[in-house]
């Protein structure tokens, strides 16, 4: 068994350090910002970040990086594969006695949710196979954001998105579900899987604190609110956050050992509908007219997912 | 130069790029197969597992991801060798530019495959031609030692400090990959000594000196410095490449140009050749020679920096030219015809007729009678086509085919 | 030729106000051309678009180095030394500021180069759109009235097509026409005249040496040195800690997703104002709503 540490109570127990120095190009209010922030608050600067084409790509702009540790941008479909060559070089440095103890690192990937569910989600699955060490951390803004908000494998069912146009022959925007990148990964039993809310400071670091203890593929996905793309003023990224996870369509919950445990169970939910009404992806389904069809069905898919995993 | 040190063997092209890697001592591979390069990667396998090679040979899950585990291992600091051919050089190539960007040294192999479509196993050139802009340094074997040497000199001028770029070798596939030869195994403590350990040039990945790499950038003009910085990199190889094969002459005593000139002194037409046909041009240049046809070849050895004044050298004063192309970009022809035909541009004594040759595309054999015909049609009249070498033959057997294929 | 460069920040509709010029260009029967400058910033930062204006066919593209008429969405991008948004304008440079201040006391605290245009645009888009955030409509219309090229008629025409295009209808679309109306309205035309052509010099192109392969490549090991990037020009709003309520619960250092504010000695909240991207959060999230939102500009409006 695995100890789990819980060291973080409230929010004066996060690490004081900053891991990303301010100053970057990402949105204002941007939820993943906020999400990796704490991550790196508790992974601390020793790590190696490798990035996919995405929001988070100009997070470094020439000549400027706001981290302390280490960064590559790779290629969209790649940030794994570098990840696994870097690992690979430090083992056999290491084996070699050619590395200093300082000088190994986290080895970390850092991708939205495009790259992650789509495009290099077969180097990942052959990562998870090869039980590569490494972090993955997902900013999951459900969509392909950094071009302009477009259908990913991650957008959910009944949202808009340019290229899933709300029309009389298509009245729900997006038509199929979101893909399930917690169940993907855990049908390769990989050490750790976990989702995260910026909105959650305590359970994301203490996610954080024992995930640092395990070793192998370890998963973070982060719901990310996107004010730009999904439509909500700025400062609404943390009420949305919010409410993704007390109307439960964004369940809290961590795999380890192959045990899915839930790390916030709502003890009422919230109509799913609260969630969707504070966001323009979502205002097709309740102007002009409401489709309470689209939102039942929602809301069922909310339902049955709580109703499978108690 | 003492003979002992080395020994000699019968090899296959592809064994003969596995002993290069091997006597280089590299310490990762990341592998993907792919017919007619899987034995490079199935022998390093063999020695890894076998602790012939001391590091880390990963199975990984594309060319693609290849590349990039390549690219990120070598920015990581040890020495990296990886494979490909054909559709799968084709696969990776985006991971082929960005890695070359980062200004990485490492020695891939590329087992020249034709490419699809129609798909096929054999060999030509356009896979290695659709990584010619990629910033890589390449250089062309004819024969399994040439192949060996350049694995091991490749190694040398990737990490050259004034370099630090990837270096392509390659090699025909099934012609060389599968053909054994004899081929001399440099002695271990030589090819050390020729190539000692690693030292990287550039700053590695480290924990303790952190940094960010290939960063986005924005402004055309960073962007233009870093990429006339590569250009300059890349040209800068040539010398490299001299002064590399200067010091491999002297500890092996085998002797490489970016360009070989082959009965070329007195040469009034000459063929531009490159790769394991080579050998059949210069069989080819003898026959002629003794029906009375003073014909020379000269043989493309580096392609990437591009050899242009050796080139123009080579070429001047020879009245006939062609330009033998085992590629095909459709809508222009043979792809290194327009680069050979630039270099000559300017020079006093230049060839009055430069002609466009295509053959031996996927599979299809050049052979030695084809050499008659070209010369032959190098004093026809002018004509804005490339010569297909396609003859009368091969028309009627395709015909047999397709009278089965079509109702 | 009639070369507009305009300024604001991401959110304001500062493309569509190109394009409102650009098809208000078109349909008053002129050659015309628009075009947004995207780089890697995004909403609130700093961004620039053009419109091309001539009756010959225009024979440029790109950014407009030396405008003829420069739209500057709010006054606070002028102390801004990223936007620079008189970089390349003269004397001759009609320079339009949506501000409350008068043009003499612009001029003198800016140092402009020519008195410039002012309105109240944020206070014209409270009134009409009943938000103070400023539309694309209202610096359009400035523009458009500005060149007194364009009928009043197209201007409308203009806006309609544009925001229809955007989704806008209805009563949204009216309140902006209305507001395009009263803009148009309120100020006259200038006379903008055509360049002389400059005469081609040559420039001073370089043999580049070959570097090290450090400084030939994109490496960055000045870790951590984005700070040097001040964000704090992305604010339109900005938070401001009122320490009589404040009870130090540190939610807002918590809740902040550029990490700009800091916990002082006594472990009081403090925000960087360099960095803060005004994007309200931690106002949002203060549980004893201790954070005021007060505007940016230094105008009469109410906090929101």
């Amino acid at each position: 068994m695995i100890e789990i540490p819980t060291h973080h109570k409230k929010v004066t127990d996060l690490h004081p350090e900053e891991g990303i120095a301010p100053g970057s190009a990402l949105c204002a209010g941007c939820g993943g910002l906020e999400g990796i922030r704490l991550a790196l608050k508790e992974l601390g600067d020793n790590v190696h970040i490798s990035n996919a084409a995405g929001c988070f790509t100009l997070l470094s702009i020439y000549p400027f990086t706001p981290f302390k540790g280490s960064w590559l941008y790779t290629t969209m479909a790649a940030p794994v594969p570098a990840a696994q060559g870097v690992r690979d070089a430090l083992d056999i440095k290491r084996s070699q006695g050619k590395l200093a103890e300082e000088d190994d690192f986290q080895v970390m990937v850092v991708a939205g949710d495009g790259s992650s569910a789509d495009m290099g989600l077969s180097p990942t699955s052959a990562a998870i196979h090869r039980n590569l060490d490494f972090i993955y951390f997902c900013y999951d803004n459900e969509a392909y954001g950094n071009t302009g908000f477009q259908l990913s494998g991650s957008s959910p069912y009944g949202s808009r998105t340019q290229t899933t146009p709300v029309t009389q022959a298509h009245p729900a925007g997006a038509e199929r579900p979101k893909k399930d990148l917690f169940q993907i990964w855990k049908s390769q039993n990989p050490s750790y899987i976990a989702t995260v809310s910026p909105r959650e400071p305590i359970d994301l670091s203490n996610k954080f604190a024992k995930a640092k203890t395990l070793k192998g593929p370890r998963l973070f996905i982060c719901l990310s609110p996107c004010p730009t793309g999904w439509g909500f003023d700025p400062k609404d990224t943390h009420t949305i956050a919010k409410l993704a996870v007390d109307t439960g369509i964004f369940p809290l919950k961590e795999y380890v050992d192959g045990q899915v445990v839930h790390t916030r169970v709502p003890r009422k939910r919230i109509p799913v509908e609260k969630y969707l009404e504070h966001q323009k992806r979502f205002r097709h389904l309740f102007e002009p007219t409401r489709q309470n069809d689209l939102i039942q069905k929602i809301q069922e898919d909310v339902d049955r997912y709580w109703e499978h995993s108690s | 130069m003492n003979s002992n040190l080395n020994k000699k063997r019968m090899l296959t092209g592809n064994k003969a790029a596995a002993w290069g890697a091997r006597l280089a001592g590299i310490e990762y591979v990341p592998a993907f197969p792919i017919t007619p390069q899987t034995e490079i990667v199935e022998t390093l396998s063999q020695w890894f597992a076998d602790d012939t090679l001391r590091g880390k040979l990963t199975n990984m899950d594309s060319e693609h991801s290849m590349f990039m585990a390549a690219g990120a291992a070598a920015a990581t600091g040890v020495r990296v060798f990886t494979a490909s051919s054909s559709q799968g050089i084709l696969h990776g190539l985006e991971s082929i530019y960005t890695v070359a960007g980062w200004r990485v040294p490492f020695v891939m192999v590329n087992v020249s495959r034709a490419l699809a479509t129609p798909i096929t196993l054999e060999p030509d050139h356009n896979d290695v031609m659709a990584t010619r802009d990629c910033g890589l340094i390449q250089l062309h074997a004819e024969t399994c030692q040439e192949v060996l040497d350049f694995v091991l000199m490749g190694y040398k001028i990737a990490e050259h400090p004034l370099v630090s770029i990837p270096v392509l070798v390659n090699l025909d596939g099934f012609v060389l990959s599968f053909s054994r030869e004899p081929v001399v195994i440099p002695d271990k403590k030589a090819a050390l000594e020729f190539l000692p350990p690693i030292k990287p040039a550039q700053p590695v990945f480290r924990a303790s000196k952190p940094m960010a790499r290939a960063s986005a950038v924005f402004g055309g003009g960073t962007y233009t410095y870093f990429r006339i910085q590569q250009d300059l990199a890349v040209r800068q190889a040539e010398t490299v490449f001299n002064e590399t094969a200067q010091e491999f002459a002297e500890r092996f005593g085998r002797t490489y140009k970016p360009i070989e000139q082959f009965q070329m002194n007195d040469a009034e037409i000459a063929f531009v050749m490159s790769n394991s046909f080579a050998t059949k041009g210069k069989s080819a240049v003898l026959k002629l020679r003794r029906q009375g046809i003073k014909a020379g070849l000269v043989k493309l050895c580096m392609f990437r920096p591009f050899p242009r004044k050796a080139m123009a050298q080579a070429l001047s004063g020879c009245q006939k030219v062609a330009v033998i192309d085992q590629n095909l970009a459709p809508g222009m022809g043979g792809i290194t015809y327009p680069e050979i035909v630039t270099a000559l541009y300017g020079q006093k004594n230049r060839p009055g007729k430069i002609l466009s040759v295509i053959g031996g595309l996927g599979g299809k054999d050049i052979r030695e009678d084809d050499f008659l015909s070209i010369v032959e049609k190098l004093s026809d009249t002018e004509s804005n086509m490339p010569l297909y070498l396609f003859d009368e033959g091969d028309w009627n057997q395709f015909q047999q085919l397709q009278k089965i294929a079509l109702v | 030729m009639l070369r507009i460069r305009l300024h604001g920040r991401g959110g304001q509709g500062i493309k569509t106000a190109s394009q409102i010029l650009g098809t208000a260009a078109f349909l008053s029967g002129y050659q015309a051309q628009d075009f947004p400058l995207y780089g890697a910033e995004r909403r609130g930062a700093p961004i620039i678009a053009f419109s091309r204006i001539n009756s010959d066919p225009i024979l440029e593209r790109g950014p407009i180095l030396l405008p003829d008429l420069l739209l500057i969405a709010d006054e606070t991008l002028l102390e801004d030394a990223q936007a620079a948004p008189l970089c390349g304008s003269d004397s001759e440079t009609v320079v339009f500021v949506n501000s409350a201040k008068t043009p003499e006391n612009l001029k003198e605290k800016f140092s402009l180069p020519s008195l410039p245009v002012t309105c109240k645009l944020t206070e014209l888009c409270l009134k009409h759109l009943k938000n103070g955030m400023l539309r694309s409509t209202a610096l359009a219309a400035a523009g458009v009235r500005l060149t007194g090229l364009i009928p009043f008629e197209n201007l409308m025409e203009s806006v309609e097509i544009e925001l229809e295009a955007m989704g806008i209808t209805g009563q949204p679309l009216k309140n902006n026409l209305e507001l395009a109306q009263e803009i148009f309205e309120k100020l006259n035309p200038r006379t903008i005249k055509d360049r002389e052509e400059r005469p081609l010099s040559p420039t001073k192109l370089m043999i580049m040496e070959q570097r090290d392969v450090k400084d030939a490549a994109p490496f960055i090991t000045a870790t951590g040195n984005m700070a040097q990037r001040k964000t704090g020009n992305w604010r339109i709003h900005r938070p401001e800690i009122d320490y009589g309520e404040c009870n130090h619960c540190m939610i807002c250092y918590a809740r902040c997703p550029e990490g700009v504010i800091t916990m002082d000695t006594e472990g009081k909240p403090v925000i960087d104002y360099d960095h803060c991207k005004g994007c309200m959060i931690c106002a949002q999230e203060c549980p004893k709503h201790s954070i005021k939102t007060l505007w940016e500009m230094d105008h009469e409006l109410e906090p929101q």
